[in-house]
């Protein structure tokens, strides 16, 4: 059996291309006159409206890149414009001799690589794109089935989510005796391809992250009874307090 | 209360803190009577343990009275003594029905950092650092001890706190570093690190069969405490050779020692090329370990044996021998010790006089002078080897 979980066109050196594409772009723009001077060119005349047209271009392959299930145009649309601007820096080289239009013109190189390998792997991918990633949260509780359906049951707000959502649960004896595994499926597949998600991790509403906290809790309060607190986290597990959390030291003022 | 608190890169303080309070019904707040400074804890105040916050309360390694406790401890009084497991262990999950309580699968608020390290979350751990937990630890007047019906071990009236302090972690941390090594009787061990831990695990591997035992360290002063105490011991300086791994192979007829225990951990030191090539990645955050210790059990154990790794590690580590231990059939055995399961038998030892485990004591200071504390351990002045710490 092929486990469909977490299976989709896009792989991490195309998303890494794509966030790169919208770091250089955004740098091009929002700091043209240095990225100028960091590869040799003028400050004056056409150089830097040059520039911000290449940051424009990098801006919206990126997006593209991240927003696309299988962005195989927008990957080649990488490989034309590292062509392109071999090209440009090309001519800024023979005018100006720097050093520095060389570093450029490496590191143009050494990104064209990826670029070029990407964009073939994604060209062989045939069949239905896959957009959608089918992800399972789940947790293994130390408890017969009957007992965690019991408690699920009990848990108005986690059914609440979960159903809000489409979700689907389902509840399975552990192999080896090991309690019950509480399995949550669903569909991953926000508006915006990749940089919806980055949006719902910053907002802190993503729905895997926000399950992966409340199966930890359904654990904690099924198989001891109450939900694990610390000096430094006294909410307990939440993934969005895990980089503000406070000293390990016991507080004045604390809730029960 | 007084607590001694990490307040930055190799600085603590003892600093006026608020008073911990029940904060679950299975809590109880106990007042420290003794507490130690852990090797461990160096690891922590130097630096290298990510997630520390200025303000942590440090120690994991203490012993008290029970002050106060919630509706659902039925096991404790107020007023028991009571030695504390360093892992904070549910009792419930798979793992603590197992005895792996230093990987209780409830007791790290903070599994989430955890997994990102280590792909899995560890235990709860007193005072050290947010990745076990964030839960302030007991090198202070008194601590909150999480699920106490579960870990904490009454001991009767008549046992000093040296004699049983101990039980909290380092004396089981030794014990399971030589149980790892599978000792069937005649083996010859060899560990690295004659601190605490490491002379506990050369007593525990004769203990539990071991022919010879063989240890390892730089100051003279350690290698000799150890000789005084642990008959039969043998012990090799180093500093003094220019090859372990070949002083060992000399001394074992070629074939290299039956185990090899690791009770160094991420701070090892050497001198040489490979011990300098560590100390830049280490500073540089290229690698969060220094392995020379590590590196010398696994070329120095004989084929087909084993490597008990109970020096603590916190991250990733560079130039690791793996060809070594897969070619010649190593085993690795590791892990933060499962204290719980050790110390109704290892008190039974002590109180039968097996093991008395109070000789390693070599300062005893009050809480405020906890700063003055780690320093001596630290640099190994004053020929420190463990410091008792009493609020």
């Amino acid at each position: 059996m092929e486990l469909d979980v977490r299976v989709r066109d896009k792989d991490p050196l195309a998303r890494f291309l794509g966030w790169f594409s919208v770091g250089l772009g955004t740098a091009q723009l929002a700091a043209t006159k240095a990225m100028c001077l960091l590869v040799g060119a003028r400050t004056d005349g056409a150089a830097p409206r040059v520039m911000r047209l290449l940051g424009a271009r990098e801006l919206t392959q990126g997006v593209g890149i991240l927003t696309r299930p299988r962005p195989t145009a927008w990957l080649w649309s990488r490989v034309a414009g590292d062509a392109l601007d071999l090209g440009l820096l090309g001519a800024v080289a023979v005018r100006n001799r720097k050093a520095r239009t060389a570093f450029a013109i490496a590191n143009v190189v050494a990104v064209a690589v990826p670029d070029v390998y990407e964009s073939r792997f994604l060209s062989r991918r045939s069949g239905p794109v896959r957009s959608a990633m089918t992800i399972h949260k789940g947790v293994t509780i130390n408890s017969p089935a009957a007992e965690v359906e019991q408690a699920w049951a009990a848990a108005a707000d986690l059914r609440a989510l979960v159903e809000e959502h489409g979700a689907r649960v389902s509840f399975a004896a552990a192999p080896g005796d090991r309690g019950t595994e509480l399995a949550i499926e669903f569909e991953h597949d926000p508006p915006a391809g990749d940089l919806g998600t980055a949006v719902q991790k910053l907002t802190g509403n993503d729905l895997a992250t926000r399950l992966a906290d409340d199966l930890r809790r359904f654990k904690q309060v099924v198989e001891t009874g109450e939900v694990t607190r610390s000096d430094g986290t006294p909410d307990g597990h939440l993934l969005a307090n895990h980089l503000r959390q406070r000293a390990a030291q016991p507080q004045a003022e604390v809730t029960r | 209360m007084r607590a001694t608190c990490w307040t930055g890169r190799n600085s603590v303080e003892v600093q006026d803190v608020p008073d911990p309070q029940i904060l679950n019904d299975r809590d109880a707040i106990v007042r420290i009577t003794s507490t130690a400074i852990c090797g461990s804890d160096l690891h922590l105040v130097d630096g290298y343990v990510p997630t520390m916050k200025r303000g942590d309360v440090l120690g994991h390694e203490f012993m008290g009275e029970v002050v106060e406790k919630g509706r659902g401890v039925g096991n404790l009084e107020v007023g028991d003594r009571v030695v504390v497991p360093f892992p904070i262990a549910c009792g419930a999950c798979w793992a603590c029905e197992r005895e792996l309580t230093s990987l209780c699968e409830n007791t790290n608020p903070n599994a989430r950092l955890a997994e990102k390290l280590w792909g899995h979350s560890t235990a709860g751990i007193f005072g050290y650092s947010h990745l076990t937990g964030g839960f302030a630890g007991g090198q202070a007047e008194y601590v909150r001890v999480p699920f106490a019906d579960v870990g904490p071990l009454k001991v009767d009236d008549g046992l000093a706190d040296e004699t049983v302090l101990f039980l909290s972690d380092i004396l089981p941390t030794g014990y399971m570093g030589a149980e790892f090594c599978d000792l069937r009787g005649g083996e010859i061990v060899a560990v690295w690190g004659a601190g605490p831990v490491g002379q506990f695990a050369a007593a525990s591997a004769f203990l539990l069969g071991a022919e010879r035992v063989i240890l390892i360290d730089r100051f003279d002063y350690r290698l000799r405490i150890a000789r005084e105490n642990v008959d039969g011991l043998e012990t090799l300086n180093y500093e003094d050779m220019d090859s372990v791994p070949e002083a060992l192979k000399e001394v074992t007829g070629g074939r290299g020692p039956d185990a090899c225990i690791d009770a160094v951990g991420l701070e090892a030191h050497h001198h040489g090329p490979l011990y300098a090539y560590d100390r830049v990645k280490q500073a540089l955050r290229q690698q969060t370990e220094r392995g020379i210790a590590l590196r010398e059990a696994i070329m120095s154990c004989r084929n087909g044996g084993v490597v008990s790794v109970v020096g603590v590690y916190g991250g990733l580590l560079d130039k690791f021998p793996i060809g070594s231990v897969m070619n010649r059939g190593l085993t690795i055995r590791a892990g933060q010790c499962h204290v719980h399961r050790y110390m109704k038998p290892l008190l039974e030892r002590i109180v039968n006089g097996e093991i008395d485990p109070t000789f390693i004591v070599t300062h005893r200071l009050s809480l405020d002078e906890a700063a003055k504390g780690y320093e001596l351990f630290k640099h190994k002045q004053d020929d420190c080897l463990k410091v008792v710490l009493k609020p």
